[in-house]
């Protein structure tokens, strides 16, 4: 087995090396995937879609950040299933580890007397700082959200830095002091919310007679022109990834951490 | 409203998975309807679709409206849309009748789980049927994108529902299979992803029209350069591994045997048949045959090559396996062999191609067909070794028919479609001279013949397991000792038979296995109109 493995790394690892025999430089300003495909003649026989991108993003959406144009509005078909695979990630951990039932909840520990012992000093440490902290880490992570558009950021980490927030809390405290803030029924749904929120500015979309995500469609329904149609749905579905990505980090956190039991974490 | 069709085939399942997902914990009831009025939406608007694409030719649709050469209103005056700007949805009559298969396989499948989805998981419901949904949703994406990344996600949503289906069941070896399963499906889909990046360096675009666009010009003078070449081969082995080409088939014959039977029907007839469709749609949409069958003769004679001994090992493995499932997934990587190799055999204008794309519809409906059986037996009669299948044909002879007709069909008998396909194949094979693979394709139906026949003569002549006789495991022990002894505890065929939630999809597979056969020519024609260049 040692063997095939070597063998099969040895001929990947040479393939890829064929391949680089024929990369443009690095960092070249016109090269295919920069400027568009040319022949050996020097005439250009295609324009890149990232040159395409650069020079109209700005006319179309009015986005400062093209690379959330791209996600979110050009290939925002495929950031909808990305944010589909996070769900259906979520959904896999639950179906394999949830169970249900089980034994009552165990105490962390037997019911101690009013003095103090070593592990409450730190408690109250980390328990302060938390509270210290959270707030703060959900507000960036509000900020990230809703200025994607403008700077690095948007749904996917926005999110992620949200269900950190809660996840830090199931640390510090326990599993069950954050599941009394956030639900498993809740968390549950609300992933399915995000993408819905996502599907449904795109079939919203298709009631003014224009196709799937197309964005511009709802001038009338934002009160706007076109361009800035797009840049606010843009937003809107940033924030229905927020919600799933949210969901979904601290479903698996939770699922993982209890054994599927979602009683006693970590 | 009609030229919306395209996305509807899409959105109707991913809508029916998010409802499940928020009222479907509440009351589990609700889960089967949605199912079931999701996938007839999809059905229906695939048949829209390909009436469509029958009378006008192929149909685009351009998410988010980017048309290329439309004019969009910019701030300052219009932009004319470039190129592989947005995402695009084509169907045309190569994919248009597999969206209808996927469509027709999956609401089988749905009317068969009734009630079998809530035994093996009964809490988890609704998280089956969401991520049935969302299987469905990536099947059909796939299928119909024209678009190199966004097959990969999709690629991506299949694969993670299909390793949750698989490792759902109470069997604990299925929890082991799908793991095997994700390591494999992982570094097929990298491969994948890296021959893209690979394509759209030197492209510059991902649209499949454009890239083959840019390939080709100037007789294919970007085409022959080496990056493209390394995309080709590293796409290809990232597809082969997931649809379990031989070498790399390892992961297949477990994860499909020990998985939930409802999974498993899904799963079997539809995920490697998708994955040949997407080989050959990259064949054909992106290199283009010419680079292919011109440019680099020598690649496909080693294909035909690993496809012959794919059919041999897949027929030999299944001759020497006892289960029933684990049978049936050899004979998948057997009939993988089957569509690569037709896939292979040079000018699509020559019959192969077509076979190959005719075969991936029978090979879907006659691994359903089999599957559903396997499933029945497994629950009804707690059959799933080939041994005890003995006396079946007494005991459950309507399911015993729809087995019936999917081996033959499998073995390829005129009317089943099965005979179709491999006459296109072996005819397919004689033009472009491969006669080894015309050799393996008449062995693999030899060993069919043997293996279909030692279950006709097991479950036909077979006795019933005797009184006393020791069998671990034997759920209906009581019906076994009465017997022979009293005439009237004998249960009656109806209840020996499968229910009828199993019995309708068994059935409607059984007549489209034939219908698929009698009207061949007609819809190989179709095929045609894409294939021929």
């Amino acid at each position: 087995m040692k063997w095939i493995a070597l063998i099969a790394v040895t001929l990947t690892g040479s393939l890829l090396l064929v391949g680089v025999g024929d990369f443009p430089e690095w960092g070249d300003a016109h090269s295919a995937a920069n400027e568009g495909p040319k022949l050996e003649s020097g005439e250009q026989i295609a324009t890149a879609v990232s040159q395409s991108f650069l020079t109209d993003t700005d006319e179309l959406t009015q986005v400062p950040n093209v690379v959330t144009a791209v996600l979110a509005d050009y290939r925002g078909y495929d950031t909808m299933f990305e944010t589909v695979v996070i769900f259906a990630a979520g959904l896999a951990i639950f179906a394999i580890l949830r169970v249900f039932g089980g034994d009552e909840v165990k105490p962390m520990r037997a019911p101690e007397d009013d003095t103090f012992c070593e592990g409450d000093h730190s408690r109250i440490i980390i328990g302060t700082t938390c509270k210290l902290l959270i707030p703060i880490i959900q507000l960036f992570a509000l900020y990230v959200i809703a200025h994607g558009h403008h700077s690095p950021g948007g749904g996917f980490q926005g999110g992620v830095i949200m269900g950190a927030s809660f996840i830090l809390l199931a640390i510090a405290r326990d599993l069950k002091s954050a599941l009394d803030w956030f639900s498993e029924k809740t968390f549950m749904r609300l992933a399915s919310v995000g993408i819905l929120i996502y599907a449904g500015f795109g079939v919203l979309c298709q009631f003014f007679e224009r196709n799937f995500l197309d964005y511009g469609a709802l001038k009338t329904v934002m009160f706007s022109s076109e361009q800035m149609a797009r840049s606010y749905a843009m937003l809107g579905v940033e924030i229905g990834v927020a919600f799933t990505v949210t969901a979904i980090m601290f479903a698996i956190y939770a699922n993982l951490s209890s054994r599927g039991e979602l009683k006693q974490g970590l | 409203m009609s030229d919306q069709l395209p996305i509807i085939i899409v959105l109707a399942p991913l809508f029916g998975a998010l409802i499940i997902g928020l009222v479907g914990s509440r009351d589990h009831r609700v889960c089967v309807p949605v199912v079931l009025v999701a996938l007839l939406t999809s059905l229906i608007a695939v048949i829209g679709t390909l009436t469509q694409v029958l009378e006008t030719g192929p149909v685009d649709y351009f998410v988010g409206g980017w048309e290329p050469g439309k004019m969009a209103p910019g701030v300052h005056g219009p932009v004319e849309i470039a190129k592989g700007f947005g995402i695009q949805l084509r169907v045309d009559t190569l994919n248009g009748f597999l969206l209808l298969a996927i469509a027709i396989v999956s609401i089988f499948v749905s009317i068969f789980s009734i009630r079998r989805a809530n035994q093996e998981a009964a809490s988890k419901t609704p998280q089956f049927y969401t991520l049935y949904l969302l299987l469905c949703v990536g099947l059909f994406g796939m299928t119909i994108t024209g678009d190199a990344f966004n097959l990969f996600v999709l690629v991506e949503v299949t694969s993670l529902t299909s390793y949750a289906l698989i490792a759902m069941g109470r069997n604990r070896r299925g929890t082991m299979a799908a793991f095997n399963y994700i390591l494999m499906g992982t570094v097929g889909a990298s491969f994948y992803l890296l021959g893209v990046g690979y394509l759209y360096l030197k492209t510059g675009s991902l649209n499949m029209e454009h890239i083959q666009e840019v390939l080709s010009a100037n007789d294919f003078e970007i085409g022959r350069s080496k990056p493209v070449m390394v995309a080709f081969v590293l796409i290809m082995v990232g597809i082969w591994i997931k649809m379990a080409f031989f070498p790399l088939y390892g992961w297949l014959p477990n994860a499909y045997s020990y998985c939930p039977s409802t999974s498993s029907c899904l799963l079997a007839p539809l995920m490697t048949k998708i994955s040949v469709y997407i080989m050959i749609r990259v064949m054909l949409s992106v290199f283009g045959w010419e680079w292919i069958f011109i440019e680099y003769a020598g690649w496909s004679d080693a294909v035909v090559i690993l496809a012959v001994i794919a059919i041999l090992a897949g027929s030999t493995l299944a001759l020497a396996q006892r289960e029933l499932k684990k049978m049936l997934c050899y004979l998948i990587v057997a009939e993988v062999g089957y569509m690569v190799g037709g896939a292979w055999l040079g000018d699509p204008e020559r019959w192969g191609m077509s076979g190959a794309v005719y075969h991936i519809l029978a090979d879907a409906f006659m691994t359903l067909c089999l599957f559903l059986c396997a499933g029945i037996f497994a629950k009804k009669a707690n059959a799933t070794r080939i041994e005890d299948l003995s006396g079946m044909f007494k005991k459950m002879p309507l399911t015993m028919t729809g087995f019936v007709v999917g081996a033959l069909a499998m073995i390829g008998i005129p009317p089943t479609c099965g005979f179709f396909s491999k006459f296109y194949l072996i005819r397919g094979g004689i033009e472009g001279g491969h006669w080894e693979f015309v050799i393996a394709l008449i062995i693999s139906s030899l060993v069919n013949v043997v293996l279909f026949f030692r279950i006709f003569e097991i479950a036909f002549f077979g006795a019933k397991p005797a009184e006393g006789h020791d069998h671990a495991h034997h759920h209906d022990e009581d019906d076994h000792s009465s017997n022979n002894q009293d005439p009237i505890d004998e249960p009656t065929l109806l209840e020996r038979e499968a229910p009828l939630r199993s019995l309708i999809p068994l059935f409607g597979t059984a007549a489209i296995i034939i219908l698929l056969g009698v009207y061949n020519g007609q819809i190989v024609e179709w095929i045609r109109l894409t294939i021929k260049p």
